[in-house]
């Protein structure tokens, strides 16, 4: 039998995961029971979505863009065997992250690069910021 | 102490990957999340009965990204198991594939069940 021996990093007793849950890093500030978690950013040019999905190939992934929302579904699938330890989440997941601005949506393009998804929401161009050139007359 | 308050030397957060063990007629299977570590940054080592897996995902957004919404971020993953005798340890085998490390042990020649003949006398 493999054995987890590791008795730093190795335990994972409920009250472990409950201390787990009280000291999440400084840099996380939401932290939610969703999944798969995500982050959010932006600039000028683009919205960015990026979203820790290991295992998972681009093709297995579902990606829907709506009017005002952009749905991440799929389905992740166990191994075959005896468990003796299961932690890897199994099953259907999905996760819908609404859009507020204006988008170009034949532009969007979807990445997936060591488990980790990134989908670019270029934003359109209404919703650009414009310097207006004021002429002083 | 938790995983999450030690902090590595470069200060990035540890994070315990999580992982499946799975046996089969072959061996065992290990199979550990690690989302964003690449094959440069993943060490696998393996000391006498011991296997250490570690790996480094790090996310540097450009400066002039407005961050929305965080609920993942760079990290050090760490976790070593204890092997038993019964693992061929000249043939652990290792892939990283989309972000999920499988480690194959295959057991020993010797552990694999095997029928008995038995001679009429």
């Amino acid at each position: 039998m493999v054995i987890d021996l590791s008795p730093f990093y190795g335990t994972s007793n409920p009250f472990d995961r409950l201390l787990e849950s009280l000291w999440t890093p400084l840099s996380i500030s939401q932290r939610s029971l969703a999944y798969p978690p995500l982050n959010i950013s932006e600039d000028d040019e683009s919205i960015y979505v990026q979203c820790e999905i290991p295992g998972m190939d681009i093709g297995d992934l579902d990606l829907t863009l709506t009017d005002s929302s952009l749905v991440i579904k799929g389905e992740r699938k166990g191994a075959k065997g005896k468990f003796y330890r299961q932690e890897r989440p199994t099953g259907f997941f999905q996760r819908v992250v609404n859009i507020q601005a204006a988008i170009s949506r034949d532009k969007v393009t979807a990445r997936m690069k060591d488990g980790i998804l990134e989908v670019v929401i270029p934003k359109s161009e209404e919703c650009k910021p414009k310097k207006i050139s004021i002429d002083a007359t | 102490m938790n995983e999450n308050v030690v902090k590595a030397e470069k200060g990035l957060p540890r994070v315990k990957p999580a992982t499946d063990i799975i046996e089969n007629e072959e061996g065992f299977l290990l199979l550990l999340d690690m989302p964003g570590v690449d094959k440069e940054h993943l060490i696998i080592d393996l000391n006498e009965d011991e296997i250490k897996i570690s790996g480094k995902a790090e996310y540097d957004a450009p400066e002039k990204r407005k961050i929305g919404h965080v609920e993942f971020g760079s990290g050090e993953y760490f976790r070593s198991f204890t092997l038993s005798h019964i693992v061929d340890k000249e043939r652990i085998k290792a892939t990283l594939k989309n972000g999920v490390v499988e480690i194959v042990l295959p057991k020993a020649a010797k552990a694999q069940p095997r029928k008995i003949e038995i001679q009429a006398g």
